[in-house]
């Protein structure tokens, strides 16, 4: 298992590496930040001065050395906007969104089974096709939309939910909703598409012959079995829940490390960007190696491959 | 009924009651919705719009406050101000002021100030605005009076000084702070990043006492979401929502924001370098059919970069009417003279320049291949977009026309004439000897002086040159909630006075 575990592990180190470069050179391509920084009536010699004094005129290959070496040591730079070092934005920042993804994955997890168990319990039932109607509907539903009109129905027309950003447990109802969608609708459909394939399994048919009962079958004889495709998906969903946090966080103005990399993005603010790439990058690449060993646990042929 | 369906029942019809614990409690404190976080607080940024917002006039203070609807310079920091020589301006300071600190506001911080402010090592805006190439020497003349002698003579110094902010000697030299320290009727009480930033009322402010107890500043990025935080009572304020928010015209205020749009042509390129092809160009662009479909109903056509009211604008220009035959008649008259008024020109936009900015610059494309120009639209993103904004150009670019929109609220001209028109400004297109001696002459010069050769510069550049296709002055819109008394203005653009905000009594 340990071998399994590392080999992966190293996989996606190198990966990682990748990244660093890719980010590096990708967004020096978008073009000098001194022009965004700057105000417009600022003159050729004031631009040059201050793309002297940052390091924007020094060769790519040059600002990448620089940049390597500091990584090495977790320097990761200073932010050119913000004025403070590029790590202590992104610090602040990453607790909000790992909460906020955190909290969608469980509850999407959570119903999901339940929801594509029942459904795959009895295919093509009434409850299976409102189940599947819905579940497709919200996993094709575009967040940015839901966000907006959820906002002038619950917090404008309705006046339930406040209309943005943190503190009640109130704040947290709409976001984490309309993050939910589109996890929780492919995952229920993929809950019921392995259900299905289990539940056909003949050991459940023993399983039912000796008459036990029906949740025990779903939950322990059926699920057990599923949850393998379960849990790879849930795990590629997880990554993209980054995308969506980048809307979620940016209409519902959560201080997120996606409402952070737009900012920077638009900004051209290169240390908060890398630093924020390479933290995202960081906690999936840490997600994925718990989903091997996870993987490991419940299927014995991982193990021993 | 079940007794579950009933409690559900009940639960649900004390939901909407509970709402107002969303909203506002303290009435004396307000919020303000912003549409980004301030990157950094420090004194001498105040100038750009999302950190002057927050603390211009309201925890920092100017030591000369100008007036944006009419350009004049009044006292704030400073009492009263004389010229020595040439070179040399003396500013009497108050006597009463003291820092948030409590060191003694003075001629040595005032000293202080300034220099931090031109301290090259940090990236100052103001510094880079306002001061390029000029240096100040700043020497104490009694405890509240101050010397200052300029590198060059600089007419309008008194103005600058409406952009000089006072900080306490304990703000750090040669690095950003985080936290200003200022003279100003609210002091910051808190910034969690990425929240709020919150303002509270100073007890011993030097001036009367304004009315709103405390501020609260939270940012939303979506025009929508911040429109509707004050439609839902969770803010008060939400400066620059777009105009398909600004549904409610009980709570949606527009006013001029002092920018200005226009196509900036380049007139060295052939066909552009003639005249009548760029007279062409203005005669075919038809400014109402834009007016209440594309932009708002509230724009005024413009013809210069200035808006009224800034020192320089010459009220007397006349926009040019939309007259597509006269347009064809030039074209047809330069082609015959040879030139190659068929080419190929580059309407170059920018993405969300202003609302509608794509839109408009189709509309714009139609309008001038109706009248027989070869135009081709090219949209860009702010890099590139800066990149062509700048000399130097490329030599073997296109013929190109420039969308570009431009803010003054500085109170004179000389922020927008110099690098727009000047031939050796940082945008300009042309090069006339006669506008150049206009510019310069202006810029030494004082009072009506001033004001005159600037409106003869605009008035040539407007009729003669004709190096852009003046657009719009642009309007903003902010949504106030019905219970504050606050009209937004041209001021609203950069800063946000608390002081100016009063309570309706209902």
């Amino acid at each position: 298992m340990n071998r399994f575990v590392l080999k992966h592990g190293t996989q996606s180190l190198f990966a990682l590496l990748c990244l660093l470069v890719l980010v590096f050179f990708l967004a020096r391509l978008t073009g000098d930040p001194t022009d965004l920084y700057l105000p417009m009536d600022a003159s050729i010699e004031q631009r040059a001065e201050f793309a002297a004094s940052h390091g924007f005129d020094d060769p790519v290959v040059v600002q990448f050395g620089r940049y390597l070496a500091g990584v090495m040591r977790f320097d990761f730079g200073d932010s050119l906007f913000q004025g403070r070092p590029a790590i202590d934005a992104v610090l602040a920042a990453f607790p909000v969104t790992l909460k906020l993804a955190g909290v969608t994955m469980a509850l999407s997890l959570v119903l999901a089974i339940v929801i594509g168990s029942l459904a795959a319990w009895r295919p093509r039932s009434i409850f299976d096709r409102v189940a599947s109607m819905l579940t497709i509907a919200s996993a094709s539903a575009p967040d940015f939309w839901v966000a907006i009109v959820a906002i002038l129905v619950f917090a404008v027309s309705l006046g339930w939910l406040p209309t943005s950003g943190m503190g009640s447990p109130a704040h947290w109802i709409m976001p984490v909703g309309v993050l939910m969608f589109r996890p929780l609708g492919l995952l229920t459909q993929v809950v019921r598409a392995a259900m299905i394939g289990a539940l056909a399994a003949p050991y459940v048919k023993t399983a039912r012959a000796k008459g036990a009962g029906k949740s025990r079958i779903i939950f322990v004889h059926g699920l057990r079995n599923a949850m393998l495709t379960v849990i790879t998906v849930a795990g590629d969903q997880a990554a993209t829940l980054i995308n969506g946090a980048v809307v979620v966080e940016t209409v519902f103005g959560w201080p997120g490390i996606g409402n952070l990399m737009i900012q920077a993005i638009q900004q051209r603010d290169f240390a908060v960007l890398q630093a924020c790439i390479l933290m995202t990058a960081f906690a999936i690449f840490f997600m994925n190696v718990l989903i091997d060993i996870a993987y490991s646990r419940l299927d014995p042929r991982v193990r021993t491959s | 009924m079940s007794l579950r369906w009933r409690l559900l029942m009940a639960a649900a019809a004390a939901l909407p009651a509970a709402a107002p614990a969303w909203a506002q409690d303290t009435p004396t404190d307000v919020v303000i919705v912003l549409e980004t976080q301030p990157d950094q607080l420090d004194p001498c940024q105040a100038s750009k719009s999302q950190v002057g917002k927050v603390i211009k006039q309201n925890v920092i203070e100017t030591l000369t406050e100008i007036d944006p609807e009419s350009g004049q310079v009044n006292p704030r920091l400073a009492t009263e101000w004389s010229q020595v020589d040439d070179l040399t301006w003396r500013f009497k300071l108050r006597d009463d002021v003291t820092f948030h600190d409590g060191t003694p506001f003075n001629a040595e911080a005032v000293k202080y100030s300034i220099e931090r402010t031109m301290d090259e090592s940090i990236d100052c805006e103001i510094r880079v605005k306002y001061f390029g190439g000029l240096t100040l020497e700043v020497t104490p003349a009694g405890e509240h009076e101050i010397e200052v002698k300029t590198s060059e003579p600089t007419p309008i110094l008194p103005t600058l000084m409406g952009t000089v902010v006072a900080m306490s000697t304990a703000t750090p030299m040669g690095e950003i702070t985080r936290e200003p320290i200022g003279t100003g009727p609210y002091r910051l009480e808190e910034w969690t990043p990425g929240q709020q930033i919150v303002l509270t009322r100073v007890d011993d402010y030097w001036g009367d006492q304004p009315e709103v107890t405390k501020a609260t500043y939270i940012w939303r990025s979506e025009s929508t979401v911040r429109a509707a935080m004050v439609a839902a009572g969770e803010a008060d304020i939400a400066p620059n929502i777009a105009v398909q928010d600004a549904t409610n015209p009980e709570m949606d205020f527009s006013f001029l924001n002092s920018e200005t749009s226009r196509l900036r042509i380049d007139a060295e390129i052939p066909p552009l370098d003639d005249r009548r092809v760029r007279l062409a160009l203005n005669y075919a662009t038809d400014r109402d059919g834009m007016k209440g479909t594309i932009f708002s109903d509230k724009v005024i056509p413009s013809t210069q970069h200035v808006v009224p009211g800034i020192n320089g604008h010459n009220p007397d220009l006349t926009p040019y009417a939309y007259d597509p035959e006269k347009a064809m008649e030039l074209l047809a008259e330069a082609k015959a003279d040879g030139v190659p008024v068929d080419a190929e020109i580059i309407l170059v936009g920018r993405h969300n320049l202003y609302p509608n900015s794509q839109e408009s610059l189709q509309a714009l494309e139609a309008m001038y291949e109706a009248v027989g120009f070869n135009i081709t639209l090219k949209m860009t993103e702010a890099a590139e977009w800066y990149d062509l904004l700048f000399k130097p150009y490329a030599e073997d670019r296109a013929p190109n026309l420039f969308q570009e929109q431009h803010d003054n609220n500085n109170g004179d001209a000389v922020f927008t004439i110099f690098v727009k028109y000047h031939s050796e400004g940082g945008q300009s297109t042309f090069a006339d000897a006669e506008v150049d001696d206009l510019i310069d002459r202006g810029g030494q010069a004082s009072g009506e002086e001033r004001t005159k050769l600037y409106q003869e510069a605009f008035k040539r550049i407007h009729e003669e040159i004709v190096p852009d296709v003046s657009l719009f002055h642009m309007v903003g819109f902010t949504r106030v909630n019905p219970r504050l008394e606050f009209t937004p203005s041209i001021a609203t653009n950069s800063e946000l006075q608390l002081s100016e905000i009063g309570f309706n009594n209902s």
